[in-house]
C-alpha cells in the first residue's frame, strides 16, 4: 500500500500501524511525538492498535522546545 | 490623526501597499504586542515590528545579556553584554524608530504575573526556550482569548503556529503536555544556527502584522515546519483537538499554572 | 469642452514638499481620508511627479479628472476616490 508520510509518497507493506511507522521512520523521541493521519490526532495510546490504510496521509509533529 | 511628512517617508513602504495603506498603518500605530523572551526568537521580531511602528511593543525578559547570546540575538551587541536584556533590546529598538513606546518587563513570565502581562496586549509573541514558558504561554492566551503565535526552533530547525480564539487549535491541541526535563534536546544542548531565529521570528512578526491588518490567512489551523539543511517549508495541518485540556469542550485547565519541572531548565541560558 | 467642467473640490494637499516616493503616499493617504466619490486637488511639481503621481493613483483605481498647468512649475491634479474593493 502506499502512504504519504510528511509529504513523502511511499511504499509499506499492508497492516502497518503507527507504532510499526513510527519505527521503521526512524522517528526522532518517538515517545513524544503528535502524530496525525488524514489531519486527525491520534491518541499515543493507539499508535499500536492503529493500522494504517492504503493512501493515507501520517504528519509527525516534533517537539521544538528552544527559542533564546 | 494625520501623518507627518517625516512619518508619511518612514513607514512610505507600508502605506504603498493596497493591503496596507494608511488605514493598516495606522492600525499598526495603535496595536500593543508582547514579545516574550528577548532572544533568537525575539530579537529579530522585537526589531521588524518597532521598525513596522507598532505603537506599543512589551518585552518580557528576565536575563541579562550573554556573550554566547550574540551568535544570534541580533538585537544585543558586545558592548551590552551583562546588561538587562529588556533594557538592550529597547534601546536597539529606539534607536530604529524612536515613535515606538516600549514597556520593558525585567521578571520570569509565570503563572503569578502571565495574566495581567497579556491583558494588556493585542498580540503575544512567545519568543521563550523551555517547553513549561511555551504551555503557560499558550494556556493564559486561550484562557484570556488573545491571539499568539508560537515558534520553536533547534539545530537547522524551526517550526510555528498562530492561535487565533475561537478559531484555530491551540498549542495544547497539538502537544498536550510538556516532555519531561531533557526528555527532548533544548538549543543549549543541541545548537541552533543563529539565522534561525530570524527566519522564524522574522515570520512571527509577519503574522501579527497580518493580523493587526487584518490581511491575508494566518497560520491557525496549519503548523508551519522549516527544514534548513533541506531548505523545505511544509505546512501542516492541525486539527483542533475536542478533547483539549484547555481549548476542547470540556476543559479541565481553567487557570493558568506552572510546570515544575528541573528548575535548571528555567535558569538564564549561559 | 470635458476642459471647461467645473468640479467641486472637496480636499486639497499639496505634495510639492516631499520627494518620491513620498509623493504618491501624501496623496495616497490624502486620498484614503476622501469618501468614495469625493475629489481630491493636488498640488505637484513639474518633472518627476507630474509623470508619476498620476499614473500611480490610476493605478490605485482612483479616477484621474483633470491636470492643470499653474504657470510656476507646479501642476494641479483632480482626483476622484474611488470605492475600496
Amino acid at each position: 500500500m502506499k502512504l504519504t508520510v510528511a509529504g513523502n509518497l511511499k511504499e509499506f507493506a499492508d497492516g502497518l500501524t503507527v507504532a510499526k511507522l513510527i519505527e521503521l521512520e526512524q522517528v526522532e523521541t518517538p515517545e513524544y511525538i503528535t502524530v496525525s493521519v488524514n489531519d486527525e490526532f491520534i491518541a499515543s495510546d493507539s499508535f499500536e492498535s492503529h493500522v494504517l490504510a492504503d493512501g493515507d496521509a501520517v504528519e509527525f509533529l516534533y517537539f521544538m522546545g528552544g527559542g533564546r | 490623526m494625520a501623518f507627518s511628512n517625516e512619518q508619511l517617508e518612514r513607514y512610505s513602504r507600508h502605506i504603498i501597499l493596497k493591503e496596507v495603506g494608511a488605514k493598516g498603518q495606522k492600525k499598526l500605530q495603535a496595536a500593543k504586542v508582547l514579545i516574550i523572551g528577548a532572544g533568537g526568537l525575539g530579537a529579530p521580531a522585537a526589531l521588524y515590528l518597532a521598525a513596522a511602528g507598532v505603537g506599543t511593543i512589551g518585552i518580557a525578559d528576565a536575563d541579562a545579556v550573554d556573550l554566547s547570546n550574540l551568535q544570534r540575538q541580533v538585537i544585543h551587541a558586545t558592548p551590552d553584554i551583562g546588561k538587562a536584556k529588556v533594557c538592550s533590546a529597547k534601546q536597539s529598538m529606539q534607536a530604529i524608530n524612536p515613535e515606538v513606546q516600549v514597556n520593558t518587563y525585567q521578571c520570569f513570565v509565570t503563572a503569578a504575573n502571565v495574566m495581567e502581562l497579556v491583558a494588556d496586549y493585542d498580540f503575544v509573541l512567545d519568543g521563550t526556550d523551555n517547553f513549561p514558558a511555551k504551555f503557560l504561554i499558550n494556556d493564559a492566551c486561550v484562557l484570556s482569548a488573545k491571539p499568539f503565535s508560537h515558534a520553536g526552533i533547534i539545530r537547522f530547525q524551526g517550526q510555528l503556529m498562530t492561535y487565533v480564539p475561537g478559531q484555530g487549535p491551540c498549542y495544547r491541541c497539538a502537544f498536550q503536555n510538556p516532555p519531561p526535563a531533557d526528555a527532548v534536546p533544548t538549543c543549549r544542548q543541541a545548537g541552533v544556527i543563529g539565522a534561525m531565529g530570524g527566519v522564524i521570528g522574522s515570520l512571527q512578526a509577519m503574522e501579527a502584522v497580518k493580523y493587526i491588518i487584518g490581511q491575508g490567512d494566518l497560520l491557525c489551523g496549519s503548523l508551519l515546519t522549516f527544514d534548513a539543511l533541506k531548505m523545505e517549508f511544509r505546512k501542516i495541518k492541525l486539527p483542533r483537538r475536542d478533547t483539549c485540556a484547555v481549548c476542547g469542550s470540556q476543559p479541565t485547565i481553567l487557570a493558568a499554572f506552572d510546570y515544575k519541572q528541573a528548575a535548571c531548565d528555567l535558569k538564564p541560558a549561559t | 469642452m470635458a476642459d471647461r467642467v467645473e468640479f467641486a473640490i472637496d480636499e486639497t494637499v499639496d505634495i510639492t514638499d516631499v520627494v518620491c516616493p513620498v509623493t504618491f503616499v501624501k496623496a495616497k493617504v490624502a486620498l484614503e481620508e476622501l469618501d468614495a466619490g469625493q475629489i481630491l486637488a493636488i498640488r505637484l511639481s513639474d518633472g518627476e511627479p507630474v509623470v508619476n503621481v498620476p499614473r500611480s493613483l490610476k493605478d490605485e483605481g482612483h479616477q484621474v479628472l483633470k491636470l492643470a498647468d499653474n504657470c510656476d512649475g507646479t501642476y494641479t491634479l483632480l482626483v476622484r476616490r474611488m470605492e475600496e474593493d
